[in-house]
């Protein structure tokens, strides 16, 4: 009993962060915006997080921090892609390339050493269980709002014909611009959660491809917050797993690799076809 | 883009990329310098540019040939370590005179990355799968493949790290200049890039790819079939990049490493767009990459700015790069 709820408890330790990127893929493709960012949003939010704790010694304003990054970031793309139309995958392969140079420069110049910040003070016990309910109750609420709310419609109809949006007599690019900044936000307290909730360092690729796996989650979870999120919870029951199967001599490399897999197989439609919004990813 | 706006765009980063050395604490022009020296200062700083301006040179003509065809191939670094890997095995085990030994393994890494490319062009054949999701799957799940290969089943006794047996000398690629790395891939990479080009502008077929990529309702109504366009230039595109995995194998480190690639297949994405996705132009472009490549260690040495400073900038050209030639054309993925 003890031992399953050690599992469960990892379980959403290891699930929290790819919620929370995996829910701003939502956010993001909904609106029309295929966000390949996720990694580098989690990326940022990570590291600005440690660089304001240990600059200011407050992890809450680290959290901050990491939020405003992953905000800045998504802007970035949202930006790019409302006012100039650039090709949204080819900006977000520049982008996660962006964050993994950038903080990588920034571990350099902030803390004289590359590779890893030294332990700066984080959130603790109580601040990391805030941000595992934080994440699921944002899953409801995402659900709740996309499906309920005017903002949520209107968000949603971004998603499937800006061009029917603009008839209606909104703006298609503002509503898209929004999506990606409460996007990339959510991503950048995924990458708190890494950082400042489940330790209290930065290092290099410690985001280590979730950020893809929640790409992998969205569409496991058909797009919406709850289905993501259960994805996500099931990929983190899988990594959680990972260290039991790997004494039983399963390879970790393939229960790393199974998420990956879901989501190829899920781009098969075998496991019922998984429907993209129609505007996701092409430019308004 | 016109000349005047690329100029402007080129100027940008190079401002970005003093700005960043200034943060970093170290004199701009020292660092601008210091990465010049470490790229082009001599017989040996060249070699090693061109051996890395051959390494991104595949794969940013893989990149090219499949956004030419209408397809974002994010997958190239996947492709590469999948191609790498299959000449590693291939080359391990063979034990043959140079003439037969080399083009097998060379055939070994197009076969494995054209297999690796092909899982994501058979994806959107015939499930309308998007390739971009595809690819960046497959990237991963080929890192993951290829370290448990070479940490398990495939690993060397012999070695310290990740990789598998060294291969047997007849099997290196010859080196043109005695004591650097530069080998006859750079030349045949430039061969390849001369060829794609005669084969995108010259050929039926480079037509058909490219009317799938520009304009794929007229293509389809004019008998062109898309989905099998999308397998071949898919496959074609990751046996290209495939073999650049294989030269780096078999010219380079001589061996499978899981730390083959430094990123050239996401980098290549800014070669390819830089170079306007014309493969003679690529060449230009991947010489200039090559150069912040093998420079940037210098740089870090000498002027004490991070190398990572190059990817930033890396990064930042390819989102500025990312407005050129897609906007509008992007086709409404399934």
């Amino acid at each position: 009993m003890q031992e399953f709820a050690g599992f469960l408890e990892l379980t959403l330790i290891k699930a929290t962060p790819l919620i929370f990127a995996a829910l701003a893929g939502v956010v993001c493709e909904r609106a029309g915006i295929l966000n390949i960012s996720l990694e580098g949003g989690l990326t940022v939010g990570a590291f600005a997080a440690v660089a304001v704790s240990y600059l200011t010694g407050s992890p809450i304003a680290g959290l901050a921090a990491g939020v405003l990054a992953g905000a800045v970031l998504g802007g970035l793309l949202g930006f790019a892609a409302t006012r100039f139309g650039v090709d949204q995958i080819v900006a977000g392969t520049g982008l996660n390339l962006l964050a993994a140079g950038g903080t990588a420069f920034g571990i350099v110049v902030l803390f004289g050493t590359p590779g890893a910040s030294p332990e700066v003070p984080a959130l603790g016990a109580r601040g990391e269980a805030a941000l595992i309910v934080l994440a699921l109750v944002s899953a409801i609420g995402l659900q709740l709002g996309l499906d309920y709310t005017p903002w949520g419609l209107r968000l949603r109809a971004c998603g499937e014909s800006p061009h029917a949006v603009r008839s209606a007599g909104l703006d298609p690019r503002r509503i898209r611009l929004i999506a990606t900044l409460v996007g990339g936000a959510l991503a950048g307290l995924g990458g708190v959660f890494l950082s400042l909730g489940e330790l209290d360092i930065y290092s290099d690729g410690m985001t280590a491809g979730r950020g893809f796996i929640a790409l992998a989650a969205v569409i496991f979870g058909r797009w919406t917050p709850l289905g993501a999120t259960g994805a996500a919870l099931a990929f983190g029951a899988l990594s959680a797993l990972q260290f039991v199967l790997q004494r039983a001599g399963v390879p970790s490399e393939l229960m790393q690799a199974l998420p990956y897999l879901a989501a190829l197989a899920a781009l098969t439609g075998i496991v019922g076809k998984a429907r993209a919004p129609a505007a996701d990813g092409v430019p308004y | 883009m016109s000349a005047r706006g690329a100029w402007l765009f080129a100027a940008l980063l190079v401002a970005a990329a003093a700005a960043a050395m200034a943060l970093a604490g170290a004199n701009p022009a020292a660092g601008f310098f210091a990465l010049v020296r470490g790229a082009l200062g001599g017989e040996h700083q060249l070699s090693e540019t061109l051996v890395q301006t051959t390494a991104l040179l595949f794969p940013s003509l893989a990149v090219a040939l499949a956004f030419r065809a209408g397809l974002f191939n994010i997958g190239a670094e996947g492709q590469l370590i999948v191609g790498g890997l299959f000449a590693g095995v291939a080359g391990a085990a063979i034990a043959a005179p140079a003439w037969i030994a080399i083009p097998l393994i060379l055939a070994a890494g197009a076969a494995g990355g054209g297999f690796w490319g092909g899982i994501a062009g058979a994806l959107r054949a015939r499930f309308g799968g998007n390739e971009v999701i595809a690819t960046l799957m497959l990237n991963i799940v080929a890192a993951l493949v290829a370290n448990y290969l070479v940490g398990g089943p495939l690993h060397s006794a012999a070695a310290t790290g990740a990789e598998t047996p060294e291969l047997a000398t007849t099997s290196w690629l010859p080196v043109l200049l005695g004591g650097t790395r530069l080998t006859v891939a750079f030349p045949l990479a430039l061969a390849l890039a001369a060829f794609l080009r005669y084969v995108l502008d010259g050929t039926v077929f480079g037509y058909s790819l490219r009317a799938a990529g520009d304009a794929p309702q007229a293509a389809a109504r004019a008998g062109i079939d898309l989905g099998r366009t999308a397998l071949v230039a898919m496959t074609l595109s990751g046996a290209i990049a495939g073999l650049g995995g294989a030269t780096l194998v078999a010219g380079v480190l001589h061996r499978f490493n899981v730390a083959l690639s430094p990123g050239y297949g996401f980098i290549a994405i800014a070669v390819a767009l830089v170079g306007g996705l014309d493969p003679l132009r690529i060449v230009l472009a991947a010489f200039a990459f090559g150069i912040l490549q093998s420079g940037s260690l210098t740089m870090q040495a000498l002027a004490h700015v991070p190398k990572d400073t190059v990817t930033f900038i890396e990064g930042l050209a390819i989102v500025g790069l990312s407005a050129r030639h897609f906007a509008g054309r992007r086709r409404e993925a399934g």
